[in-house]
């Protein structure tokens, strides 16, 4: 019912196991390959090819030479962005070689020894079944889902957070543009009185108002839209450096703009409206302070 | 008539204009006055926690603060050794486990398991019961549980329970030992979803059936006279191998690692809300005096000086913002009441830390922005009127 699959090169990931020497040794072809983060590699001052050795305490007392294979940008992990990325990865007898004593068996670090077993299930909803019966057959292993549920996961949180902030903004920005469509709409008291006087019908001024608010809004969305377009990758750039990270953190996407432009429309027409509506239903003498 | 009353006469002419210019200052002042409270106060609130246990140092037996946590080897004789220190007042010891434990035989829950040698005065409140005792004899295994796992398994002080210990990286089952719980408390680090449970440490040695346990976290209160930092240098010097942070040093870490996304975005958003209050109050004050043009000539005329003209707007510009920097206040901590409501929701996170912590600080900060952003919204109106033609406005408003 249940296929695992564990994956077949078991790579290692080194913390705490200190890199002691590198670029001036002379190259091992033969030592075996370790993978080092870009971070790493530039602290280290190594390049692909060099030869390292890793030591699990800072005497040195049980080391391994490695050659470096590679190096690699790490997954950008957004609850560790602020973490500096010192990471290698290493085949798991090279790793259990710097912090295993095979002779003690009853050691937790001896060679059969792993901290974690990750496990693909064919079907990921089974992930619960799968840890309890895990857990009832191995008694002393925890198995934890790595999938996180929508309640539980600190980026949903944070996204209600941003969530929340918008609206205030949204609910400032229109007390804001009502102000405005206010003294718009005094400046114009003197032309509407006089369009109403020649005939012109309220619903066709309140058309003309309906568009005009209309058209401000869709502008402002689209003048908002670009300059989030062109804020993403500065402030995508500043912190990147600042963190020294692949991290995206800010991404504007369609269905963002549409929604900006969404909330904008409605609320440039209500503003619009409302700001003309006393103008249009008062008697027309009394727009002329008569 | 002061500058201030013409301004207010003004201010109340156009009472619909002013009324939304101060409400829409109000909400971006609220939102900014609550990514001031945010930018400080998780650290302050994270500094109070880590304070109210009345301990200012902690000993871990690997770098940094890790989440898994190494044991002291020898903590038993290191807490003897560090209290002999002329700088060290008192020591205890921590030890944190998985555990399940039964209320019957088939009602049962993952906990986390605290055993310390603290036996008062620990890092929770006593909702009901009684606190450990100080002598072991007396009870082989009282146990504390929190408010939350006591409602769930339906226990009370007195009651009796099972609880298994889960020992992180040992392969084990160990047999289950019979506990008392002696209260029901509200622990301080306790996260809002975690079951936690405490008990002495001799009796976490009998569930792990172990002669001695080593701690994995001591707690050490300094001496007055001394200071944590003197006492983190003591303990230093009696065990170079361990990790020993004040918690003045713990909240530099947080502040540096875990706390930035928060810091962040506290300064990226004040920032924005200052430059779009300033925006909306200069386009609105703009806006407002190239429709009183015609007004001011006439004011000008009448031999009003420039510089009362000046004083007239920027009183005009302190009425609106101050209004909406004042209303701000309460705004902002009804907000910010909700907005820490909804980021306490992370996982993980104690009962107690809060997000948004009320400080006279960002009160003044707040002052003096919003105070700068009154002013600098005022400037082109006043320029504006400073270099206005008296003779050439006067005709254009009469020929208008």
């Amino acid at each position: 019912m249940i296929r695992r699959w564990l994956q077949g090169t078991a790579i290692a990931f080194v913390a705490g196991v200190a890199l002691a020497h590198a670029g001036d040794s002379p190259v091992d072809t033969q030592a075996p390959g370790v993978l080092l983060s870009r971070q790493l590699a530039a602290r280290a001052r190594v390049s692909i090819g060099d030869s390292v050795t890793f030591a699990s305490d800072p005497e040195g007392t049980r080391t391994v030479t490695l050659r470096v294979a590679g190096i690699y940008e790490p997954t950008p992990d957004p609850m560790r962005f602020t973490a500096q990325r010192l990471e290698a990865h290493m085949h798991l007898p090279d790793l259990l070689a710097v912090v295993a004593d095979g002779a003690d068996p009853a050691d937790p670090a001896a060679r059969e020894a792993v901290d974690t077993i990750n496990v693909k299930l064919t079907d990921p909803g089974d992930a619960g079944r799968f840890a309890a019966e895990l857990t009832a057959r191995a008694p002393g292993v925890a198995a934890t889902p790595t999938g996180r549920a929508r309640d539980d996961d600190p980026f949903a949180v944070l996204d209600r957070f941003h969530l929340a902030i918008s609206a205030v903004t949204v609910i400032g920005a229109t007390a804001f543009l009502l102000a405005l469509m206010v003294i718009r709409a005094e400046e114009r008291r003197d032309t509407v009185a006089i369009l109403r006087l020649i005939g012109i019908s309220r619903r066709s001024l309140l058309t003309a108002v309906a568009i005009e608010g209309l058209l401000i809004a869709v502008i402002g969305a689209i003048f908002g839209v670009l300059t989030a377009f062109a804020a993403e990758g500065l402030v995508n750039r500043f912190f990147q450096a600042r963190y020294d990270t692949a991290l995206v953190f800010l991404r504007v996407t369609p269905s963002i703009a549409l929604r900006s432009v969404a909330t904008a429309l409605p609320l440039g027409l209500a503003a619009g409206i409302a700001a003309s509506w006393p103008l249009l239903r008062g008697e027309i003498l009394s727009l002329f302070r008569r | 008539m002061t500058s201030l009353w013409l301004a207010w006469r003004t201010t109340k002419r156009y009472r619909v204009r002013a009324v939304l210019a101060v409400i829409g200052v109000a909400v971006i002042g609220a939102l900014l006055f609550d990514m001031l409270l945010l930018s400080r106060g998780l650290l302050a609130s994270f500094a109070d926690l880590l304070n109210s246990g009345g301990f200012d140092v902690r000993i871990v037996g690997s770098e940094g603060l890790p989440i898994v946590r190494l044991p002291i080897a020898g903590s038993t004789r290191l807490a003897a050794e560090l209290r002999a220190l002329p700088e060290v007042r008192d020591v205890v010891l921590i030890r944190i486990e998985r555990a399940t434990l039964w209320s019957n035989e088939r009602t049962s829950r993952t906990v986390t398991l605290v055993g310390t040698t603290q036996t008062s005065g620990g890092p929770y409140t006593i909702v009901r019961g009684d606190d450990l005792p100080r002598d072991s004899s007396s009870d082989r295994c009282p146990l504390l549980v929190s408010r939350r796992l006591a409602a769930s398994l339906g226990v009370e002080p007195g009651s009796s329970v099972q609880i298994s210990v889960s020992p992180e990286g040992v392969r084990s089952a160990l047999p289950p030992v019979a506990c008392r719980v002696t209260g029901v408390v509200n622990f301080f680090f306790a996260s809002t979803g975690e079951h936690s449970v405490a008990t002495t440490m001799t009796a976490l040695q009998e569930a792990l059936s172990v002669g001695a346990v080593d701690a994995d976290l001591m707690l050490v209160a300094s001496q007055p006279a001394a200071g944590p930092a003197a006492a983190v240098r003591a303990i230093q010097r009696v065990r170079p191998d361990l990790r020993a942070y004040s918690n003045e040093d713990v909240v530099a870490l947080f502040n540096q690692n875990g706390f930035a996304y928060f810091r962040q975005i506290s300064f990226v958003l004040s920032s924005l809300t200052m430059v779009f209050a300033f925006l909306l109050v200069a386009t609105l004050l703009t806006v407002s005096v190239n429709q009183r043009l015609g007004e001011i000539a006439a004011l000008r005329a009448l031999g009003i000086s420039r510089g009362r003209i000046a004083s007239i707007l920027l009183w005009e510009s302190a009425l609106l913002v101050g209004g909406g920097a004042l209303l701000a206040l309460p705004l902002g901590g009804l907000l910010a009441l909700g907005l820490d409501q909804l980021l306490r929701q992370m996982p993980g996170l104690p009962e107690r830390l809060h997000f948004f912590v009320f400080q006279w600080r960002a009160v003044a900060t707040h002052a003096a922005l919003f105070g700068v952003t009154a002013a600098a919204a005022a400037a082109y109106p006043m320029w504006l009127t400073a270099r206005l033609p008296i003779a050439a406005t006067l005709r254009r408003e009469v020929v208008g």
